[in-house]
């Protein structure tokens, strides 16, 4: 069942992600609002999905397969919110296509085993977070890629489709900014819950492969805040920064499913 | 019944002296209005820059066309008669609505041209020169207008120098209300500038050479004035500049630029130059982080582009005008009252023939003539039933117009939403 909810769901984002980018190309009155439809449904049925997995198994999330589950669902959340907020449907167009990309691994339907030692309340709190922070982050990434786009327009002064469909310069830097923040904020608390239960004994480091890129992540991005709030970076600079820390991110992601034991979470 | 019909000259048609024969003053064409309302006749008299023409509604539409182009040549001399067009009917009605939706202006979209109608018809509304057919036809081309200008996107992308700049700016700093802008010059084009940014609802400032000038303009757009000499320091309040002065030599530079955004922090700076020689230096444009800086070629290729997207956009917009022209035809018909018989009629006759089609689907034994006696009696009870409503309908009440029941009869049988009928109409 949690496999066909899964199945509709992702249609339906690419759906959504097929009505943003024809808006962008030729734009049609009826392409956002039907693209929100499709993608509200899509998150509803998703969440449904999602929680009726999690609920089984106790609130723990385990497997690569959830893991990317739950980014693609908060990132399909994200690129609403942001497309409602801002009021900027060709946003949907870039953030919309990276939230449908990450559901495609969640299909592949692998299920991990969770250490034992790792198991305890804290856990659902850290990998909450940990995948929060990564939407975030990789919604501020997309962003950034829209932002150069952009900035290339209108150094190169080519006046065409992207220059005026894409949204304003500014727009995209204090979304850049806002996003980071709360990416920054969520990777302070992945850190700040995952010290906890290293290796399952306590606080401390083990200078794992995830423990040593999610710490370097937090550092770029706090760095990178601290530039932009106190010497006032901002532009094509940070966009290329929020880039970079993303992929740190992702590498962190990636380490911490392990390929021989296939544990989720942390190790 | 009154029939619309209009006749004038444009820019398409006529010279500049010729159109310049015809630029009327209010009072003339409210005595034109008055001469045309002698004559029995309804009467809108449009005068623009780019056309002048007369919307009238009598009833004989030829007599009236025809009325109508002698007033025109009285004014515009006889010169002006091989450069007149004129129209009639359902043609009438599209020129009409295609002008209210800037499809036939010099500058495809420009919004002015719909306040223009808007203002001569409500001036014909005053004068009591504008009765129910033309203020009917008005109404339409109106709101085709407004539909034309909210589903399609003619009147969205800026074709002017001034409003182009300001367009410019929106893609750099989206929401431009309470944004500080430089203006510096105060001639022709920093004044536009001055306006266009005001309307955008920045905080405006205006620099020039003569300060007296620049508080005068400031003065009159609701700007706040400031001294040249303040003009590279002012480069590290305001995120939008535009330059129009007479100039020499540049006024911004690299070298002068670069200090202001290191105190900015590298803040986004637009420098829009709308002079000739340039105000900015050529090297300024990506000289430093968030330094944009445009002159007027770019500009003149951000209007081209624009220009070119309203072309596409204005086939939506023809498509709209044919939509709502047909809906006016449409309306007109039903107060007619005759096509509404038309109307009732073949559609008691189609019911008719589908009913008796369905009917002898089921009955194949029958032969030829007992299938044709069935398709008759079908048609003969439509007739039957028809008579009297005919009869009504038909009847003209002693001053000519036409019945009122007919529009009671086209709701009361939903005809409103018909295929309208073969109008009278066209070129002359």
């Amino acid at each position: 069942m949690t496999h066909l909810l899964h199945t509709i769901a992702l249609h339906e984002y690419m759906t959504a992600a097929l009505l943003l980018l024809a808006h962008l190309v030729r734009p049609f009155k009826l392409g956002p609002p039907l693209a929100r439809l499709f993608a509200g449904s899509g998150a509803l049925l998703h969440g449904a999905a999602l929680g009726t997995l999690l609920w089984a198994q106790g609130g723990e999330p385990v497997g690569l397969a959830q893991a990317c589950s739950a980014v693609s669902l908060a990132l399909v959340v994200i690129s609403l919110f942001v497309e409602l907020w801002y009021r900027q449907p060709v946003l949907g167009a870039f953030l919309l296509p990276l939230g449908t990309a990450v559901l495609v691994p969640a299909q592949m339907g692998d299920s991990g085993v969770l250490v034992p030692s790792l198991k305890g309340p804290i856990l659902p709190l850290h990998v909450t977070v940990a995948l929060l922070a990564l939407a975030a982050v990789a919604a501020a990434a997309g962003v950034a890629l829209v932002y150069l786009l952009m900035e290339r327009q209108v150094k190169l002064k080519h006046f065409g489709i992207l220059f005026s469909r894409l949204p304003p310069l500014q727009v995209l830097d204090e979304l850049n900014r806002r996003l980071v923040v709360w990416g920054f904020v969520a990777i302070s608390l992945t850190v700040i819950s995952g010290a906890f239960f290293v290796r399952g004994t306590g606080p401390g480091l083990s200078w794992s492969a995830k423990e040593v890129t999610t710490l370097a992540a937090w550092v770029m991005f706090g760095a990178l805040l601290l530039a932009r709030f106190l010497a006032g970076w901002r532009g094509r600079r940070v966009a290329l920064l929020t880039m970079a820390g993303f992929g740190v991110l992702l590498i962190s992601f990636f380490s911490a499913f392990d390929p021989v034991t296939r544990v989720a979470g942390v190790q | 019944m009154a029939e619309l019909c209009c006749a004038g000259l444009s820019f398409r048609t006529a010279p500049l002296d010729v159109r310049e024969r015809m630029a009327l003053s209010v009072e003339d064409q409210d005595r034109l209005m008055d001469q045309l309302r002698a004559g029995g006749l309804e009467a809108v008299v449009l005068c623009t820059c780019n056309r002048a023409e007369i919307y009238a509604a009598g009833p004989g539409a030829d007599e009236a066309l025809e009325a109508v182009r002698e007033a025109i040549c009285e004014r515009g001399g006889e010169q002006a008669r091989s450069h007149l067009y004129g129209h009639r009917g359902e043609a009438a009605a599209l020129h009409l609505f295609r002008v209210c939706c800037s499809l036939d202006s010099m500058v495809l979209g420009e919004a002015q041209i719909f306040g223009q109608v808007k203002e001569a018809y409500e001036r014909a509304l005053a004068a009591g020169a504008a009765g129910g057919e033309l203020s009917r036809a008005c109404q339409a081309a109106f709101a085709c207008a407004k539909r034309a200008r909210t589903e399609t996107g003619i009147g969205r992308a800026a074709t002017s120098m001034a409003s182009a700049a300001v367009d410019l700016a929106r893609r750099i700093f989206g929401d431009l209300a309470g944004r500080p802008a430089l203006v510096v010059g105060a001639g022709e084009i920093g004044e536009l500038a001055a306006r266009h940014l005001g309307q955008a609802r920045c905080k405006v400032l205006i620099a020039n050479r003569t300060l007296e000038r620049a508080q005068a303009l400031a003065e009159q757009v609701g700007a706040a004035a400031r001294p040249f000499e303040e003009l590279h320091a002012l480069l590290v309040a305001v995120d939008l500049v535009v330059c129009s002065t007479a100039s020499p030599t540049p006024l911004f530079t690299r070298e002068s630029v670069a200090p202001a955004m290191k105190a900015r922090r590298y803040r986004p700076l637009l420098l829009v130059d709308l002079a000739v020689p340039r105000d900015v230096a050529p090297g300024v444009h990506g000289s430093a982080e968030g330094v944009y800086a445009y002159d007027v070629d770019d500009i003149q290729q951000v209007i081209a582009e624009n220009v070119s997207a309203r072309a596409a956009e204005a086939v939506k917009a023809e498509q709209i005008v044919s939509e709502e022209v047909a809906r006016w035809v449409r309306a007109r018909a039903v107060r007619d009252g005759v096509p509404v018989l038309a109307l009732l009629r073949q559609r008691a006759e189609q019911i008719a023939r589908a009913e008796a089609e369905r009917t002898l689907q089921n009955l194949p034994e029958l032969s030829d003539k007992q299938r044709r006696s069935v398709e008759a009696m079908g048609i003969a009870i439509v007739n039957k039933l028809l008579h009297g409503p005919t009869a009504k309908l038909r009847a003209l009440d002693p001053s000519g117009a036409p019945s009122p029941l007919a529009g009671a009869a086209a709701e009361l049988f939903g005809l409103e939403g018909e295929a309208p009928p073969k109008a009278a109409g066209g070129k002359s």
